[in-house]
Parts: structure tokens; C-alpha cells; sequence
């Protein structure tokens, strides 16, 4: 081997071992069960667009949803969806009750905001991105929801893993729609699990500003009350 | 009956002696690749995920280690074409300089590698941690063997400025 031969072994050499202690977090089964979910996400999504164009027609032909109006549903076109993940109904009421595994939700993230957006209700899901109007000064509370959203959105937790959340389609002002942003697991590791989302009611229609930098951590008793 | 149920096992059995085999050289590649811890393991975990759901193709891969790293950095493009789309970004999603204690890494490492082109990045990742060979890589960069010897040549040398401009550095009193 030649000198040059040997020098460069040696620079790759050095290379390797300076990242010979860098491993992913996550573990087989959580990579295995984000797959599944995924395989489930793309069923519900599926699903989801069946009931909300049979909940559109129903609507439409009992007369009870203008075809232009809004897309708020009562008890003949309500929505009604069950996954392993979360439920979704629509109440007499006008509101959209929804209960979500805390363990499960950003794995079927898409799958809830196709079921949300079935029920008449105006919702952006990301997982990891935290986005906000042009005129939105960002401004959050320490638990990661921005104002306005608890005239929306209310949430109560249960005995269990499980949230509940009523949301409130009739009180969503014209031209906004809700943002959630979970964070994702390296993101909630980095502020020791609080806060797990950021909310904020965002415009509809243009163009909004997102960022990967998670809110600041939120130090708080573990099971504290839920948002809002 | 139990056949079915056997299968499945069996199956995650495999793809999970994979993963943890596999996914440390995985991720390391991507982090030489991208040069942000972060988006490596998002990118990797995205890769695996895709490579569960389709894990009766990736098992008979000849390099199912090169598949992950290539659909992790396809993935990533796919990402950054999708956000231009929908949003319009403020710049952070692409970090620019981690503090050491965020990543376990020397940022001074990390910095030369930044400072590599795409390319030369890729033949590294490639090469030294995916051990594969010169044609190995071409297969998996889609370019010319030469190119990757090229490639490889140069990083090496600048590489090889930084390590030695480092020790320099430290020498002095």
C-alpha cells in the first residue's frame, strides 16, 4: 500500500471513529408500529373521504347543507369514524367530538385531519413543523397554544392515555383554520415531552411560515390538565 | 391457522435483526450526507418505515443497507420539493451550526464536512460507512466508477487540510 494509500485510509479511519457512538433513538418496534399506522392512515384516509362525500349528498339532497355552504353537519350528516388511533363524531350540537390516543396520534396524523376535515371542521396537521400566518406574531402560551384557540378547540383528559377534545366548528372565525403541530419524538425529547403540540388558528389561503425549531420546554406536573 | 400467524413473526423477527444490525451504519451514512443530526434520524426513520411496509421487496435486496440510505436521501429531496410547494420557510429547517452537546459530534468535524459537496459526501457515506466498494457505490450514486474515485480523492484531501490545519491549531501555545 502507498504512503497517499495509507494517509487516506487513515482520514477515513478517523472519520469512522468519531461517529462510532451515533445510533438512532427509536427502536424496531416503534419504526414497526409508525409502518403500521401508516398502512392504517392510508385506509382511514380512504374511508374518510367515502363518509364525507356520502355525508356531502345526504346533506345536499335532505336539504340541510347548502351545496356553497358551510361545512358544518348535524345529526344526518354527521361523521362518525373509529380507528385504533382516535374517533371522530359529530354531535346534535354542531360540534365534532374527537378522542385521540396519545400514545398513537402523530403516527395517523393525516388519517386525523382527514377525519376532522370530514367533520367540517378547518384543521392543518404536521408532525414537526410549526407554522403561523404572515401576521401572526407567534406569540404562544407556555403549553404551546396560541390565541383563539380555545374558543375552537377544548380538550378534558380521561382516566386513561386518552384526550378528548370537543371542537367547535360554528366558532372557527371566516377565513382561518386550525393548526396542530406535534412534535416529533427527537422534539420531545428535547423539551422533555412538554409541550407535545402547538396550536394556533392560521389563515386559510395564503401562505404560512414554518419552522422545525420545536416551542420552548414547559415544565409542568406530569398529568396536569389538558390543553385548553 | 398458525401458519399465518407464523409468518408475520417471522417477518418482524427479520426486520427487526435488521434495523438494529443495520441502523447505526444507516444513519451515520445520512449524517455524513445531510451534516444535521436531526434530520438524519428523521430521514433514516422515514427509510426504515417505508423499507416495513414494503419489507418483502427490501428482504430480497441485494444491499438493503444502500436501499435505506438511498430512499433516506431521496426522501429528504422529496421533503424540500414538497415544503418549497406549500410553504413559504423562514430558513431554520436547515440548521446551520449544532452546538457539540446537542449531537455528540465534533462541530468542528462536522463543519469540513459541510463544507464537501453533495457528491463527495455521498461517495463517503458510501465508502466507508456502508463498506461498500468503487463499483458498489457507483451502482448506488447512479455515476460513472471513476467519478467515485474522483469524488473520494478530493474529499480525502479536504478532509485531510482540515484534520491537519486542526492538529495544527492545537500545537500552538
Amino acid at each position: 500500500m502507498s504512503d497517499r494509500e495509507t494517509d487516506a485510509s487513515a482520514v477515513l479511519d478517523t472519520l469512522k471513529d468519531s461517529l462510532n457512538h451515533i445510533g438512532m433513538h427509536a427502536s424496531a418496534e416503534q419504526i414497526m408500529a409508525a409502518g403500521r399506522a401508516r398502512r392504517r392512515r392510508r385506509l382511514a384516509g380512504t374511508a374518510a373521504a367515502v363518509v364525507a362525500g356520502a355525508a356531502v349528498v345526504t346533506g345536499v339532497t335532505l336539504g340541510l347543507i347548502p351545496p356553497t355552504g358551510p361545512a358544518t353537519t348535524n345529526a344526518a350528516g354527521g361523521v362518525h369514524i373509529r380507528t385504533v388511533a382516535y374517533t371522530v363524531d359529530s354531535q346534535n350540537d354542531g360540534t365534532v367530538r374527537v378522542t385521540w390516543d396519545k400514545r398513537r396520534y402523530f403516527e395517523d396524523h393525516q388519517g386525523l385531519q382527514g377525519a376532522l376535515r370530514a367533520a367540517g371542521f378547518p384543521v392543518l396537521i404536521k408532525v414537526g413543523e410549526f407554522c403561523r400566518g404572515p401576521r401572526d406574531a407567534g406569540t404562544l402560551s407556555p403549553s404551546g397554544v396560541g390565541p383563539g384557540v380555545e374558543k375552537v378547540m377544548k380538550g378534558q383528559r380521561g382516566s386513561d392515555a386518552n384526550v378528548t377534545f370537543v371542537f367547535s366548528p360554528a366558532a372557527m372565525p371566516d377565513g382561518k383554520q386550525l393548526f396542530i403541530g406535534y412534535l416529533s419524538p427527537a422534539q420531545l425529547t428535547a423539551v422533555g415531552g412538554n409541550p407535545g403540540s402547538v396550536e394556533r388558528l392560521v389563515p386559510t389561503g395564503e401562505p404560512l411560515t414554518c419552522t422545525t425549531e420545536p416551542p420552548p420546554a414547559h415544565l409542568r406536573s406530569p398529568g396536569g390538565p389538558p390543553k385548553n | 391457522m398458525r401458519r399465518s400467524k407464523r409468518v408475520p413473526d417471522v417477518k418482524q423477527r427479520e426486520f427487526a435483526e435488521f434495523y438494529r444490525s443495520d441502523q447505526a451504519a444507516c444513519l451515520r451514512a445520512v449524517l455524513v450526507s445531510v451534516g444535521d443530526r436531526q434530520l438524519a434520524e428523521d430521514l433514516v426513520a422515514e427509510a426504515f418505515t417505508r423499507a416495513w411496509t414494503s419489507w418483502h421487496k427490501v428482504a430480497c435486496h441485494p444491499a438493503p443497507r444502500a436501499w435505506i440510505v438511498r430512499t433516506a436521501l431521496n426522501a429528504r429531496v422529496s421533503w424540500w420539493r414538497r415544503q418549497r410547494r406549500e410553504v413559504a420557510w423562514d430558513g431554520t429547517h436547515e440548521v446551520e451550526a449544532l452546538a457539540a452537546g446537542d449531537t455528540g459530534l465534533d462541530p468542528a468535524l462536522l463543519a469540513a464536512l459541510r463544507r464537501l459537496p453533495r457528491r463527495q459526501r455521498e461517495v463517503i457515506a458510501c465508502r466507508v460507512f456502508l463498506d461498500l466498494d468503487t463499483g458498489g457505490t457507483a451502482r448506488v450514486l447512479g455515476i460513472a466508477a471513476g467519478t467515485v474515485t474522483a469524488h473520494l480523492s478530493r474529499a480525502v484531501a479536504s478532509l485531510r487540510a482540515h484534520l491537519v490545519n486542526a492538529e495544527d491549531l492545537e500545537a500552538r501555545p
